[in-house]
């Protein structure tokens, strides 16, 4: 199914594509150059930008992942991540999927080098593998018996950002490195919070650091 | 490399400290474990000889945690009780945390506590976390002359696939043939006739559990009502216990010559 619809998007993306750059009737040399740059240009925008490495944050221990940014500004990044969860007392280490959007809307230049995020938050969802762990749950039950997901977890968070530009000049790997950190919570514990006042924000809040490499 | 090193052996440093959560399912568990055994060696001990037993039976505090507490509280105020026990469901999600602020909730309590599975407790990995905190979901006790059995009826969580309940661990438990013990109380989360039974066994669970000795009443949670109902019109009686959200709690007394039971709302 999964595969079904990646191969769906990817064939829509072509047939896009391949109308977009042929639609035009001309034959010149110039045009055919145009014709493989616009191609080349549709194809590198899935290049992702940069790539992550969070710690925590419901991801698993460390999440890896990469992603893209967009807008006027670079404010929005839309990341994928996979997180590896050690086993504790389940039976198995799992895997965790991760979406995430980040909003960023203000970038404060502090020097050259230095660029200070003061905000940067969004949401994420995670999803947890293994048998145990469903998106609905199964048919045996009677309709609507629990009324949530175990395997999809959807987390809010607020955090901030430090960027620290490379020199452009030397050939390195790299545009520039940024290190957040977040503050998370999921819907699980929201709703556990807010009828219930024993429970405190270092119950229900959880922090999570994270480092972009920035490629693009 | 070597910063790799340090930064995975930084991360490790960090996972120590509560403020990170790899997951909510994580099955990471600080704190007391292994808490039924605990407890049933303190209660075979401090009830050891006695003829009367009185105890308070609490079920389904699933996300009432500032209920539960109250509970609690209502339950220190007494000093006439020796033990409690609670019928499952102390977790909605099956999510660790939420097994560790009832557990740390319960453990407040000045008298000994037990806890059965209940089925929310089942989800995802919960009842490996269950079992790693409080114990296994068949498990037994003596209270002075008194024997209870305690035992996981939550057959729809495993899709029946599981001996559920498990009539293997019943029959060991009637061919205990120790003679401390006179009387006996079963207690379970979700009774026979409810969704969650395997109700191709009622029959069987009724004709197994009558014939324990001096088989008193059953215990049950799951219906989030209080009821008393005779559920196979053979005198033995199924106390079910309300939800904590309703602010109630059963308390039984059982003597040498019978048993009764009052309803006490906090």
């Amino acid at each position: 199914m999964r595969l079904l619809v990646f191969k769906l998007f990817y064939t829509g993306m072509a047939f896009i594509i391949s109308t977009h750059a042929f639609g035009q009737d001309s034959i010149s040399v110039n045009d055919s150059i145009e014709r493989t740059k616009q191609y080349r240009s549709v194809w590198d925008s899935f290049i992702p930008k940069y790539v992550k490495l969070q710690y925590a944050g419901g991801m698993g221990f460390l999440a890896i992942g990469s992603g893209w940014d967009y807008g006027n500004k670079k404010q929005w990044e839309s990341d994928f991540l996979i997180g590896w969860l050690p086993r504790y007392t389940g039976k198995q280490s799992q895997l965790v999927f991760t979406i995430k959007q980040n909003y960023i809307p203000w970038s404060l230049h502090i020097n050259g080098k230095v660029i200070l995020r003061p905000l940067h938050t969004g949401l994420y969802i995670t999803s947890t593998m293994g048998r145990d762990y469903w998106i609905k749950e199964p048919d045996s039950y009677p309709d609507s018996y629990y009324g949530f997901s175990t395997r999809l977890r959807i987390n809010a968070f607020i955090g901030q950002q430090l960027t620290f530009l490379f020199r452009q000049e030397k050939p390195l790997l790299a545009k520039s490195i940024t290190c957040y950190y977040e503050i998370s919570s999921n819907d699980l514990y929201i709703v556990s919070a807010v009828t219930n006042s024993y429970l405190q924000p270092q119950d229900y809040l959880k922090l999570s650091l994270g480092v972009k490499v920035q490629l693009l | 490399m070597k910063k790799i090193v340090l930064l995975v052996s930084f991360c490790f440093v960090l996972e120590s400290c509560d403020l990170f959560e790899y997951s909510p399912y994580d099955g990471k568990i600080t704190g007391e474990r292994n808490i039924n055994s605990k407890n049933i060696s303190r209660i075979e001990e401090s009830c050891e000889g006695k003829k009367v037993i009185r105890f308070a039976f609490i079920s389904d505090t699933q996300r009432w945690y500032d209920e539960t507490q109250a509970c609690v509280q209502s339950i220190n105020n007494r000093d006439d009780l020796d033990f409690v026990i609670h019928g499952g469901d102390l977790t909605d999600f099956g999510a660790t945390n939420e097994f560790k602020w009832q557990r740390d909730i319960l453990n407040a309590l000045t008298i000994p506590y037990v806890a059965l599975l209940g089925n929310h407790d089942c989800l995802a990995n919960g009842q490996q976390v269950f079992e790693s905190i409080f114990g296994s979901s068949n498990f037994s006790f003596l209270a002075g002359n008194m024997k209870f059995v305690c035992l996981n009826t939550n057959a729809l969580e495993y899709d029946y696939s599981q001996a559920v309940p498990d009539y293997q661990y019943i029959e060991n438990e009637l061919n205990d043939s120790r003679s401390q013990y006179e009387k006996t109380v079963v207690a379970m989360h979700a009774r026979p006739f409810s969704e969650q039974f395997n109700n191709n066994t009622s029959g069987l669970f009724q004709y197994y559990t009558k014939q324990f000795r001096g088989m008193q009443f059953c215990l049950n949670g799951h219906e989030h009502q209080l009821h008393q109902v005779d559920l196979f019109n053979d005198g033995i009686v199924y106390y079910g216990v309300s939800n904590i959200d309703k602010h109630r709690y059963y308390i039984f007394t059982i003597t040498n010559e019978s048993y009764n039971y009052e309803v006490v709302s906090f």
